[in-house]
């Protein structure tokens, strides 16, 4: 197994406003087929959201405990054309302590190649998961 | 153009929307953004070891998917696909063999300089009757889609 050489994740210097790396991907019709799929949905129109790009970024560099999605907020603008290539542009937007548990607020802005701004997508993690279960077990 | 005027007014209830949650929709949903390793929402040895739960927990951002799937649906992708906005927070995890409803109630109607945003207040309850998020969600109606009152 390959070394796991991220930053371990030191919440207290974790710094809001720091940006990540831009990254891109080509949203492809398979792509958006299965997750209508899955969603239920064949008008779902935002497959970005399965990406999760707002924490791709941050998990790509920070090494931690995992995480739980206490809450999601999403902008729409524009449905994401298949074929098109989306670039990320993802920050730490937020973080604070509540109840004595940490969280980390990710934001992020989804534009495709042709300059359409798709989706704006904002998330609250939880960053000690194992507190779903201490709280509920099933 | 349909007018929206109706759907926009204070009180009017939005959905129900009723989704069965599957492992193979959580999977597909993974799935969808090429994600296929074990993880807490598809394997459930990472889900114990992770989230300390019996098995696998659905994302929220299926939730999130499922609660702006309710206001599409209510207002026209039209309108909800280029100005809808949803926020929603998690409170309860939401698991294979569950059974989510999603409803909505319009709270306020604001002015905005494109149109007027019609709010809503959301909530999403599992099988049992508990509720499992909850939320507010928005979109801008163009003045066009309203009565000259509203």
């Amino acid at each position: 197994m390959a070394e796991d050489t991220r930053e371990p994740l030191d919440w207290d210097s974790l710094e809001v406003g720091e940006t990540f790396e831009r990254y891109d991907y080509v949203l492809t019709a398979e792509m958006i087929d299965m997750y209508r799929k899955g969603v239920m949905d064949p008008e779902a129109a935002f497959p970005t959201i399965s990406h999760k790009v707002d924490v791709k970024q941050y998990t790509k560099k920070y090494r931690d405990n995992g995480s739980v999605n206490a809450r999601c907020a999403f902008h729409c603008y524009n449905p994401p054309i298949p074929g098109k290539r989306i670039t990320v542009t993802a920050w730490i937007a937020d973080k604070y302590l509540r109840r004595g548990k940490n969280y980390i607020v990710t934001e992020a802005v989804s534009v495709d190649e042709a300059g359409r701004l798709i989706d704006r997508v904002i998330t609250h993690e939880l960053k000690q998961p194992a507190e779903v279960g201490k709280k509920w077990v099933n | 153009m349909g007018k929206l005027t109706d759907k926009c007014e204070q009180g009017v209830e939005v959905g129900p929307l009723v989704k069965e949650m599957t492992q193979e929709a959580i999977n597909l949903f993974e799935g969808s953004a090429g994600q296929t390793g074990p993880s807490q929402f598809t394997d459930d040895e990472t889900a114990r070891e992770t989230l300390g739960t019996e098995g696998t927990v659905a994302s929220g951002r299926m939730s999130l998917t499922f609660a702006i799937e309710l206001l599409r649906r209510h207002f026209g992708a039209e309108v909800f696909n280029r100005t809808g906005v949803v926020d929603l927070r998690f409170l309860r995890p939401v698991r294979p063999g569950h059974t989510l409803t999603l409803k909505g109630t319009v709270s306020e109607v604001t002015r905005e300089p494109n149109g007027s945003r019609v709010s809503v207040d959301i909530e999403v309850t599992n099988q049992d009757g508990n509720v499992a998020g909850v939320g507010t969600g928005s979109v801008i109606v163009p003045t066009a889609y309203l009565s000259p009152e509203l």
